[in-house]
């Protein structure tokens, strides 16, 4: 079975500011893998122990993106490759799922696709099904067990609004993976010495089936962020006493949606 | 191709240069000997904002799209066999505001099968068409039959705005729809306005909630949001239905690779440490029966209970839900504390909670200084009096 | 001992000095203040007050002294030998509120406190100005009076020492009332016997506590855990010495076994990310750079895999950091959890003697027939075993827990090692230091008790 892992480099921190002219204060502090995304690795590496098989990790990013895939190497990962160049900047949702499905194409024929349910910089959630979409096969979201691995499909439990089903999908596929569906399994210093000089394979737009520049980066995002902000934070500080406490709970419960009133 | 230009002569200092990004897309390309953009870049214009005068510049392609040939709010119709989502009812409130603005209909597009009633009943919630696609193909939802269907209508009615609850549902369909149409789409909005020339404003928060980005989707269509559960207010049910439905014919081919084997009900999450809602019980519960109120109260909210040192000892708590700093952390969107008096551990525990009401009869309590809201009183006037007063607007709903 | 009963004109002094609203009697005072984390011991205080201000302190010692009423100081209670409970009731000083950083001196490099400043508070204070506390106790939650109180050590002991390594000057509330400075912001000091470092350790024997001066380092800007798996307990202690041999120092060497891992598990409700192994160690590392630090632990790493690690697993990022040490950080309370009762031992022996001690104390389980738990800090020689009670019956218990007690802490001085390496003697510990120390050494401790406290007011029943 051949798998690929979309991973991303994200800030080390969700800590960020703004300041009062709308511009991000930089945090200056490392990058790291997406904390979703390890799930989606970890649940690669414990289907490829049961079935054998090789797992390769996609980024697209920047140069230095290229420390995940070093890390995913440290995990037990196959094989990575790095979608990198100036055009692909500025991509939104669209335009990144588009580009990791051109880049899938290049990587190889995959039976399986997996994705971490979201990242913490974006935590749009999106970038699966869409990719899943441009790659003409079906995704499965919201994974948060593997029931079973079969030859042809696999069997999965899905989390739905009010229902967990379990549903059976036929490879090529796509699956985005709940945090805690396994617990990732720490970077090996035994395999960071022996994976050390192994290659990352760049790919760059000009690697892809489609090279029309208005499909990547900000040509090819139709959202466009007009303005950043700082949110508002929660400061109320209220004291209630005497009468009618229960009343006036319910209210105010009702106020905030965490009750309906039914009326 | 869209992207930022440097014009290198009007950089005068480098390093200053390189530090305007806060994505660290700025470099000194020591080959051409000039200052590049890589593909960090997100385009936040910060440089252009806040560099030297025109030393970067933004190049814009030209799309043209004619916003008069788009017309109409969408709401996609979330449901579980049948069942609609709430979520769908605030959409629709949403929906009809945001259309308002424009002198735009509201539409509701459900996709599902045996769902004619429910379609119906849409009606009294001020939609103005409700399109249904009722196949027996539909009854479970499978990724590309319903985006088949839901495309289909985007095909025929040509929406401007589509607008999905962030379920996991819609968060599943809704982008595989916008690719199908290559355009925009932004998750999880907490804030949606209408601009005159129908674009959409949407607010989202980013990096976990620590910054609030705005959103357009300026030249393509439809513009697609998706919202969460408990943002918006919910459409008021009306005395008398309007609009109408229009049954659709499903596309031809209804295929899936997938098959749903199996469904069973959602239990509630056992782990208190990513419950959403959680009442604690505290030293001021004096039996353990008592614990049944707090329980009670727990599961009107949707919510878990937890408690806190004291009740453990007595043996009345399992030590599992004990929060604190070498216990659990938790983070719920609302914590209703009963009698707590709010010990170190236990704040250190629960800081990051969106609502914390607390309840105690003691003024100087602790645990006041970490809640939004401090109802000094006694737990047991306060918890009775407001379940009561939920018992009574569910009889009166009865 | 014999002192004074509270009564209601003692009451009405209190009263005449601090609000009434920081003064409790009887119902009034919550049971917690009765006893501490372990609570093998009960009592409660006649009187409890909160002082807010040094003067304050001094005037209720004054007045105590003079009475003959006896004065517990205490602070958050997580201590764990009763060194915080009344045991001749009287009077107990909750100072708690006095919890105001008062100075960060940048020059010095020190920060002054009030007593009731919370050690994760101090942390998180110092750490937004790019400085560093090192002294990393377990429990987070407690004060810096009571950690000074006790000498805590910690976790980052292994590089960086133990709270009187970071003391450098302290206020007190003498037994009589005076109110004395001892040591200041100065680096040296060779001026006479270093009071200070008497104070630290005293359990609140000798004085209270009111200001502390500590010393601060810059923060390092980076740090890594290695999670290193072994097939036996045995081979991962016995790599210990190897490491610190090594001269690439660790800030932090923990030992623990997967036994103990599980029941974090249980009582977190989160995985931990290795389980596949019988023993751990867990090393921690800092440094101001990435290449810094992957250089020290790298060697580290070769020393581990070489002395019969299966693998060096690697920890980086918050995530990774969070799903080992919130592990790490729980052990107490999840064993503690998993038991009726338990009681603990916090021998320290020398680095090299670790292994034998923790295979003894595997020994005494079968021995004796009952639960023994142990994790700890295996590069500073601290071990932290609990002794469970499960359901046994009360005599049986007293009895099993006093003979696996005395054989542990026989084999400790065999070893020359001493009773306890951070949590105190306070009540429970005091009969195994009077077997440990020699005659001349009790007899100059209760020495400088009496030229502090004459009259044996001041948390009498304690260390001596």
């Amino acid at each position: 079975m051949k798998t690929l892992v979309c991973i991303k480099q994200v800030p080390g921190t969700t800590e960020v500011e703004v300041d009062d002219n709308g511009n991000l204060i930089r945090s200056g502090v490392d990058a790291k893998m997406n904390p979703y995304d390890l799930y989606a690795l970890e649940t690669a590496l414990k289907l490829q122990e049961d079935q054998k098989g090789e797992v390769s990790v996609i980024t697209m990013g920047p140069p230095q993106s290229k420390e995940v895939i070093r890390e995913a190497y440290m995990m037990g990962v196959n094989q990575g490759f790095l979608l990198t160049d100036r055009r692909f900047a500025g991509a939104d949702v669209l335009a990144t799922s588009y580009t990791l499905a051109q880049g899938a194409y290049q990587a190889g024929d995959f039976d399986l696709i997996l994705c971490g349910k979201q990242t913490t910089d974006g935590d749009t959630a999106q970038v699966g099904p869409e990719m899943a979409e441009y790659l003409g096969i079906p995704h499965v979201a919201n994974v948060k067990t593997i029931v079973e691995c079969k030859e042809n499909s696999l069997i999965v439990e899905v989390e739905m609004p009010t229902s967990i089903q379990t549903v059976e999908v036929n490879f090529p596929c796509l699956i985005t993976v709940e945090k805690g569906i396994f617990q990732p399994r720490l970077p090996s210093y035994r395999l960071k010495k022996k994976t050390k000089y192994q290659e990352i394979t760049e790919l760059s737009l000009d690697h892809f089936k489609d090279i029309n520049e208005k499909r990547y980066g900000l040509s090819g995002s139709p959202t466009q962020v007009e303005r950043i902000f700082p949110p508002e934070q929660n400061t109320t500080s209220e004291r209630w006493e005497g009468e009618n406490l229960g009343d006036k709970l319910y209210q105010t419960l009702v106020d905030l949606k965490f009750l309906y009133e039914n009326k | 191709m869209a992207k930022i230009i440097v014009n290198q002569e009007k950089i005068k200092d480098i390093d200053e240069a390189i530090k305007l990004c806060p994505f660290d897309a700025i470099e000194w390309n020591e080959k051409e000997r000039e200052v590049g953009i890589t593909a960090a870049c997100k385009v936040c214009m910060i440089c252009v904002n806040k560099g030297p005068e025109g030393a970067f510049e933004l190049e814009e392609d030209d799309i043209y799209i004619d916003k008069s040939q788009w017309k109409g709010v969408a709401v996609y119709v979330d449901h579980d066999e049948g069942q609609v989502h709430p979520v769908t009812h605030e959409l629709i409130g949403k929906a009809r505001e945001l259309a308002d603005k424009i002198g735009h209909p509201v539409y509701a597009v459900f996709i599902g099968s045996d769902i004619q009633k429910q379609a119906e009943d849409l009606r009294y919630y001020g939609v103005d068409e409700v399109f249904v696609y009722d196949n027996p193909a539909f009854q479970d939802f499978t990724i590309e039959p319903y985006t088949a269907a839901f495309s289909d209508f985007i095909d025929k009615v040509s929406p401007s705005t589509v607008l999905v609850g962030a379920t996991p549902l819609g968060r599943s369909l809704a982008p595989r729809v916008a690719a199908r149409f290559k355009t925009g789409l932004t998750a999880d909005c907490t804030i949606l306005d209408m601009k005159e020339d129908t674009d959409l404003v949407q607010i989202r928060p980013a990096f976990g909630g620590n910054i609030m980005a705005q959103i357009c989707t300026p030249k393509h269509r439809p513009q697609f949001a998706t919202v969460r559960y408990k943002i918006m207010d919910a459409a008021q049910r009306l005395d008398k239905a309007v609009g109408k439905v229009t049954n659709c014919e499903p596309p031809k081919n209804l295929a899936s690779a997938i098959r749903v084997l199996d469904s069973k009900a959602k239990e509630i999450e056992e782990d208190i440490a990513d419950a959403e809602v959680i009442v604690v019980a505290g030293r001021a519960i004096k039996k353990e029966e008592d614990l049944e109120m707090i329980h009670m109260l727990a599961k009107e909210l949707g919510g878990k209970v937890a408690v806190t040192r004291p009740l453990i000892e007595a043996g009345w708590g399992d030590p599992k839900t004990q929060i604190g700093l070498s216990g659990r952390t938790v983070r719920p969107k609302l914590m209703i504390t009963c009698g707590v008096s709010g010990s170190v551990q236990f704040k250190a525990g629960m800081t990051n909670s969106d609502y914390v009401f607390a309840i105690n009869k003691d003024p100087n309590a602790e645990i006041f200084q970490v809640a939004h809201y401090g109802i000094i009183g006694d737990v047991y006037d306060v918890i009775p009096e407001l379940l009561a007063k939920m018992k009574k607007s569910e009889e009166v709903m009865a | 001992m014999k002192f004074k009963k509270v009564e209601q004109q003692d009451i009405a002094f209190l009263k005449s000095i601090i609000e009434k609203d920081r003064i409790f009697t009887e119902e009034e005072i919550s049971e917690d203040f009765s006893r501490d984390e372990l609570a093998g011991m009960r009592n409660m205080p006649e009187v409890l007050v909160e002082p807010i201000s040094t003067e304050e302190t001094s005037k209720i010692m004054e007045y105590a002294y003079e009475q003959n009423i006896p004065v517990t100081p205490r602070g958050q209670g997580t201590g764990l030998v009763g060194s915080a409970v009344a045991l001749y009731g009287g009077i107990m000083l909750n100072m708690s509120r006095m919890n105001n950083i008062l100075e960060l001196d940048e020059e010095n490099l020190t920060v002054t406190v009030e007593p009731g400043v919370l050690l994760m508070e101090l942390s998180k204070f110092v750490e937004s100005n790019d400085l560093f506390y090192p002294p990393d106790p377990g429990e987070k939650s407690a004060t810096l009076a009571g950690n000074i109180n006790t000498n805590a050590g910690g976790m980052r002991a292994v590089k960086y020492g133990v709270t009187r390594d970071y003391v450098r000057g302290l206020e007190l509330v003498l037994p009589n009332g005076e109110i004395m400075e001892v040591g200041g912001k100065i680096v040296k000091n060779s001026s006479g016997y270093s009071l200070k470092d008497l104070i630290v350790g005293s359990e609140g024997t000798l004085g209270i506590v009111t200001k502390a001066t500590l010393r601060l380092l810059p923060l390092p800007k980076k740090t890594i855990s290695l999670l290193v798996p072994f097939h036996k307990l045995e081979t991962a202690i016995e790599t210990v010495p190897k490491i610190i041999k090594s001269k690439n120092v660790p800030t932090a060497i923990e030992y623990m076994v997967k036994d103990t891992i599980l029941s974090a598990e249980e009582y977190l409700g989160k995985e931990f990310p290795d389980k596949t192994s019988d023993a751990y160690l867990l090393l921690s590392f800092d440094g101001n750079s990435k290449e810094e630090v992957e250089k020290s632990y790298e060697v580290v790493a070769d020393i581990c895999l070489e002395a019969g690690a299966i693998d060096v697993l690697i920890s980086e990022t918050q995530e990774r950091q969070e799903s080992i040490w919130s592990a790490r950080g729980a052990f107490l309370e999840a064993i503690k959890s998993s038991t009726t009762e338990m009681d603990e031992c916090d021998v320290v022996v020398p680095r090299n003697r670790i292994a034998e001690f923790v295979k003894y104390s595997n020994e005494l389980k079968d021995e004796f027939d009952i639960r023994i738990k142990s994790f700890g800090h295996a590069g500073d020689g601290n071990l932290h075993i609990y002794v469970l009670r499960d359901d046994l019956a009360e005599d049986v218990w007293k009895d099993k827990l006093d003979k696996v007690f005395q054989k542990m802490y026989d084999r400790a001085r065999e070893l020359k090692g001493q009773v306890s390496g951070e949590h105190g003697i306070g009540f429970a510990k005091k009969n195994y230091l009077e077997e440990s120390l020699s005659v001349d050494a009790m007899t100059i401790m209760r020495g400088i008790k009496k030229s502090f406290d004459p009259k044996g007011v001041l948390n009498p029943g304690k260390v001596s």
